[in-house]
């Protein structure tokens, strides 16, 4: 055997995923003789199998698992030699590795990709809509563009962005040197890829895409054709991406704290993290048992959801959305409580204050998780659920508001008389700040049953989902790649490309999805290719606004490819912020420290004379040199 | 794109010597990998809590008689292998205990009685499967006994797997009073097996 394939690596991943097919093909195979099926060879069946084995075998084959292997085997396992800690090339950035630095660059570039896939969807779905009647898909391809669209955006983007950006920061921020199971992480990051991939194969399969939303719901996810499972077991990867990660950082902020890094000293955005990962354990199986039941459904037979069997032994169709709202509630604030630490810690610095409230905005991040999983049933409103649920549900809705607004009141009080530097994370924070209070308006709108069933399934909720998942999550993702680009890649981004890219982005995107509020209360229902000629001017106006959105992003591209080669090298801390992962170099060493950093105040104490968050390396405390980040790292590089 | 990123990562670290990182400061007293294996079980705690929404839907909001109108479930076989696995728990711990003693061959002889019980459960189960007389596609109730049970068995399955990576490592000679915790965190995972299908088996098959 040629050395190439005993190595970790691509020749060895290429070589198991062949091995991994023929395994799916005979086990299939083997398995229908002995039940005496026929046709003994059956495509459905050996293409289910394959989607579920072949990605373990690709993992196995990539070196994911050789660490664990050794230890199994109760072998030695190689001494730790640190070798695959940082990249040296950007080969390097292709390989299972586990640096958390690494494996944040990874995730941030990923997830971007697929980002850009499912963008470019959105083009398709806008140009259809563009005019009434049928342009250029059909009615299914159209459900595949915007099903594949939205979980390609949630699932592969949003929810793991927030991941990769946390890895990266996150230790660093709270004077760990890597997270608490490297070797979990790097596996976190490989389970991406394949879910992307799945997701956006699925287009390869006969009948198409699956094409029943990202929510699909039962029965119609189980009458649909072979696309439907390369959402269900897309989903299974990466929800367990998610919950191997939130694992680790719940573990890594639990004890891998440096030295006086109390909760109570904790920057902002672990805390998010914290919560974010508490919610992400205990919901993400919820989804992943609500895809069991779909797969169970359609491979084997079952009847979870098969309300025609007879009476007496017919299953249940809402409980498909009972089990999916119960993750999928939750995980809507999965995919904006990252984004709040984001917000929190670029407000602060970029108006040279601490923030205002600094434990409520703590404790209103655990109201929202504990209230989160109480008000999954808004989502239900019009599925036929008993009606006593409806209005404990809508009082719920309506209180996890209150935390919400908290958090918006301590921004503003933090900006209140600052010194604000308007630069390009900045603008993307108070960009977020207004576009996510309007969609929290309405979604307080949407909380109300009597209101909520006039707008339920038109482009109202299109509306709401876009101001809280763009203007929210994706601009406090903006803001966060931009506030970190320096400290990530060791460049400057062109500042003035940024701040292009912000307003072109924010004004395109309020022309988008402002208009959808309009057409939504007129009766505009969602998830149809053709509408109604009375909506033909908005809709025209909201495709060109959109294309032109599409385009702006091409501007975020440009500058962060640009930037990351040709670059003004980057100082350690160009903002002057206090927070650890500042004090060191940009980027920082390969292990974070060389000492672990001792904490004596809070993360933000801006403009306070004399505070001090961290005492770096062995140094005896210098108040006021510390305070404005004395670092040994940084007159290295 | 990232050559220019491995470059500036080059200057940053290049102090020449390839020093360890520094070792990490323990904030907590908890040991990291077995306040992991809590959390994990509580995620996995949570995807029995999505099966027995389903239970409770095809069940109780349905008012499907249960089980199902010519299906029975054998109730004594299935009560037999709730001992053997309790019983599985106690030699695990068993083990455990004679680790922290220094007990090799308590060690060994505990693993290895674990081992065969957990197997026993998993083959009893197996054989009940084959003489049941109903398959998952006959009613709602069946889909979801299979569901549950069948979830279940995948979860002994993957804690055998854990056990076994153990016992290998026990016979060659590893874990001492000091360092065994790769009995412990394991063994956490079997006890969660088991406590789940104490309720599996009450709600299943008693109720
Ligand atoms: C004050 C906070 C919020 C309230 C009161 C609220 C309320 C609601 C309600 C009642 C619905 C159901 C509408 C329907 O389907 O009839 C809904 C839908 C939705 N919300 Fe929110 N929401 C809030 C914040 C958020 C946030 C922060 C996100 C994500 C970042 C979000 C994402 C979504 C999504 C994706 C849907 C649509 C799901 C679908 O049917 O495809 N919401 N919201
Ligand atoms: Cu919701």
């Amino acid at each position: 055997m040629p050395a190439q394939l005993k190595t970790a690596g691509w020749y060895r991943a290429a070589a198991f995923t062949l091995l991994g097919l023929a395994f799916s093909f005979s086990l299939t195979t083997l398995i229908r003789s002995l039940y005496g099926y026929t046709p003994l060879i059956d495509g459905a069946a050996i293409t289910i199998v394959s989607m579920i084995a072949v990605p373990f075998f690709f993992l196995v084959g990539l070196g994911a698992f050789d660490y664990w292997f050794y230890w199994a085997s109760g072998r030695p396992t190689r001494a730790e030699d640190h070798a695959s800690h940082g990249a040296h090339s950007w080969r390097d950035y292709f390989k299972v590795n586990t640096d958390h630095k690494v494996i944040g660059v990874q995730y941030v570039c990923t997830t971007f990709f697929f980002m850009f896939i499912g963008g470019l969807m959105a083009m398709m779905v806008r140009a259809e809509l563009a005019a009434p009647g049928s342009q250029f898909v059909d009615g299914q391809d159209y459900n595949s563009l915007f099903s594949v669209h939205a979980s390609l955006m949630i699932f592969l983007f949003i929810v793991p962005v927030f991941a990769g950006l946390a890895n990266y920061v996150l230790p660093l921020m709270i004077g760990a040197p890597d997270m608490a199971f490297p070797r979990l992480n790097a596996l976190s990051f490989w389970l991406l890829p394949i879910a992307g991939t799945l997701m956006t194969g699925s287009f390869l399969m006969p009948g198409g895409a699956f094409a029943s939303g990202w929510t699909a719901y039962a029965p119609l996810s189980t009458t649909q054709p072979l696309g439907q499972m390369c959402f269900s077991i897309g989903v299974q990867f990466a929800g367990a991406s998610s919950i191997a990660t939130a694992l680790n950082f719940l573990v890594t902020i639990i004890t891998m704290r440096a030295p006086g890094m109390s909760f109570w000293r904790m920057p902002l955005l672990v805390w998010a993290n914290f919560a974010t990962s508490l919610l992400v354990v205990i919901a993400t199986p919820f989804i992943a048992a609500s895809q069991f039941f779909v797969l169970l459904d359609v491979a084997l037979g079952f009847h979870f959801f098969d309300a025609t069997i007879g009476e007496g032994r017919q299953g249940n169709v809402v409980m498909y959305q009972h089990v999916f709202w119960f993750y999928s509630h939750p995980a809507v604030y999965i995919m904006m409580l990252p984004g709040f630490g984001i917000v929190s810690e670029i407000i602060s610095v970029k108006s040279r204050k601490p923030i205002f409230g600094y434990r409520m905005m703590a404790f209103s991040l655990l109201a929202i998780v504990l209230l989160g999983f109480t008000v999954w049933a808004h989502h239900m409103f019009v599925s036929g659920m008993q009606d006593w649920i409806r209005v404990p549900m809508m009082i719920t809705t309506a209180i996890i508001a209150v935390p919400t607004g908290i958090k918006i009141f301590s921004w503003l009080g933090t900006l209140w008389k600052g010194v604000i530097h308007l630069d390009t994370p900045m603008l993307f924070a108070l960009g977020f700040l207004t576009m996510f209070t309007l969609g929290g308006i309405s979604g307080v709108m949407l909380a109300m049953v009597p209101f909520d069933i006039h707008v339920s399934d038109t482009y109202f909720i299109v509306a709401h989902i876009h101001y809280v998942l763009f203007g929210g999550s994706l601009f406090t993702i903006f803001a966060g790649v931009y506030f970190w680009f320096p400290k990530m890649t060791g460049r400057m981004y062109n500042e003035k490309l940024g701040k292009i890219h912000f307003w072109a982005t924010f004004v395109f995107f309020n022309l988008t999805f402002a208009p959808m509020h309009v057409i939504g209360i007129q009766g505009m229902p969602r998830r149809v290719a053709d509408y109604a000629d009375q909506f033909a001017a908005w809709n025209f106006a909201i495709s060109i606004a959109s294309f032109f959105l599409g385009l702006s992003s091409l501007i975020f591209l440009y500058n962060m490819v640009n930037s990351w080669r040709n670059g003004k090298k980057a100082e350690s801390n160009p903002y002057r912020s206090l927070t650890l992962e500042w004090q060191v170099s940009s980027p920082p060493p390969i292990f974070n420290f060389d000492e672990i950093p001792t904490v004596v105040g809070g993360p933000y104490e801006y403009g306070v004379p004399g505070a001090v968050h961290a005492i770096m390396g062995s140094a005896k405390p210098e108040p006021v040199a510390a305070a404005v980040g004395s670092n040994t790292e940084s007159q290295e590089g | 794109m990232e050559a220019a990123s491995i470059e500036a990562a080059d200057t940053s670290h290049g102090h020449g010597d390839h020093h360890g990182p520094p070792v990490a400061h323990h904030s907590s007293t908890v040991d990291a990998q077995t306040l992991g294996m809590l959390l994990f079980i509580v995620s996995e705690i949570m995807v029995f809590g999505g099966f027995f929404t389903a239970y409770f839907f095809i069940r109780i909001v349905n008012g499907n008689p249960w089980p199902a109108e010519g299906e029975e479930l054998p109730q004594l076989i299935a009560g037999f292998n709730t001992a053997v696995l309790l019983s599985s728990s106690v030699t695990m711990h068993w083990a455990l205990e004679a680790a922290k003693h220094g007990n090799r061959r308590g060690m060994k002889l505990g693993m290895l009685a674990t081992l065969l019980l957990g197997s026993t459960f998993l083959t009893v189960q197996i054989n009940e499967y084959v003489h049941l007389g109903f398959a998952p596609y006959n009613s709602a109730q069946a889909s979801i006994f299979y569901g549950l049970t069948g979830l279940h068995g995948a979860h002994v399955f993957i804690g055998l797997t854990l056990l076994l990576f153990a016992t290998v490592r026990v016979f060659k000679g590893h874990f001492t009073p000091d360092e065994h915790q790769g009995i412990e965190v394991p063994g956490i995972y079997w006890h969660f097996v088991d406590v789940m299908w104490v309720i599996v088996y009450v709600s299943v098959y008693i109720l």
